[in-house]
């Protein structure tokens, strides 16, 4: 906790912030797989009827390397912008989200009823950007809060029709006994206009990966 | 840039008395390839418009209209903030879309 709350802080204070925002734009839809070093893996679709909102379905995965537990959740979620602050050259979002869902649970080999909440503060520039996201699942038979802190650093500036490319440090917490420790990834991260790929590889040397895609 | 580079952007951004045909918004916001799509996306949708173009490094948005057609200040001001950036200008002036191209990419090497 104490490490979440200083990367927190150093996020709020230090200033660099962003990373995929769960709107992407007014009257855009996005589509969104990540696979995350076989902890955690996540299927997204939104779609945003303005820029302060989004609707969609989504389905997790959080498979636990402490004790062989699976959590399979299917969800419908909302997205809400609470703040946007659009500077000279930077912007900055605080986003917070909430959802309803199914989730298979391993040991009890049975459904039960799942819900969601989370937020994300982010802020970025076209050099510099970080973002902190948590995420927290619970259900009868679970509760698990995943924590990620995303650093990314660009070496040149893209423009609107050019590549962008960008490195990005992930840092990422689980509690419940999905993973012990921080899972840290370096991560090679481009985009241009709606597409968005990212791949790198944790310190274990597991592979995490996010592709997404807005239209 | 250059300063004479920046200096014949504001100058052009904020001349009055151009005739329409072109567009330029000052916008605050545009850091990436994501927003440049969401206002494209956005101002395409007026019948008004016949092309738009984004710049990130200048914070720029330009507009070529359709013959005889213009695009209020009020409906572009509306358009932007829908889509979740701020104006901070605009302006109608006598540099075509090509030209706008032309001279950005041309300061920006």
């Amino acid at each position: 906790m104490k490490l979440v709350s200083g990367l927190a802080a150093c996020v709020l204070l230090c200033a660099p912030a962003a990373f995929s925002k769960p709107i992407a734009f007014a009257h855009g839809t996005t589509v969104m797989a990540e696979y995350g070093a076989g902890t955690m893996n996540e299927a997204q679709i939104f779609y945003a009827p303005t820029f302060k909102y989004s609707l969609g379905l989504g389905y997790l995965e959080l498979d636990s390397d402490q004790n062989g537990r699976k959590r399979e959740i299917s969800y419908a979620r909302v997205n809400y912008l609470v703040k946007r602050w659009n500077m000279e050259s930077a912007q900055a979002n605080v986003f917070t989200w909430g959802s309803i869902g199914n989730a298979r649970v391993s040991e009890q080999r049975s459904d039960v009823f799942s819900w969601n909440a989370g937020a994300q503060i982010d802020y970025e520039t076209r050099r510099v950007y970080g973002s902190l996201k948590t995420d927290l699942n619970r259900s009868s038979a679970f509760s698990h809060r995943v924590d990620t802190l995303q650093l990314g650093v660009a070496p040149y500036k893209h423009e609107a029709d050019s590549l962008a490319t960008w490195f990005v440090v992930q840092g990422r917490r689980y509690t419940g006994e999905i993973h012990d420790g921080t899972e840290w990834a370096l991560l090679l991260r481009l985009f241009k206009r709606g597409a968005w790929v990212e791949a790198g590889v944790t310190q274990d040397g597991k592979l995490q990966a996010m592709a997404m895609v807005n239209f | 840039m250059k300063k004479s580079t920046l200096a014949a952007i504001a100058c052009a951004l904020f001349s009055a008395g151009a005739p329409a045909g072109t567009i330029e918004m000052k916008v605050y916001g545009l850091v990436c390839g994501f927003c440049a799509q969401g206002i494209e996306k956005t101002l395409r949708k007026n019948p008004a418009t016949a092309d738009v173009f984004v710049s990130l490094e200048n914070k720029l948005v330009a507009i070529g209209t359709r013959d005889g057609q213009d695009i209020s200040d009020a409906d572009l001001t509306k358009a932007l903030t829908d889509a979740g950036y701020d104006v901070k200008g605009i302006a109608r002036t006598e540099r075509s879309m090509a030209e706008i191209r032309t001279a950005l990419k041309a300061a920006a090497k």
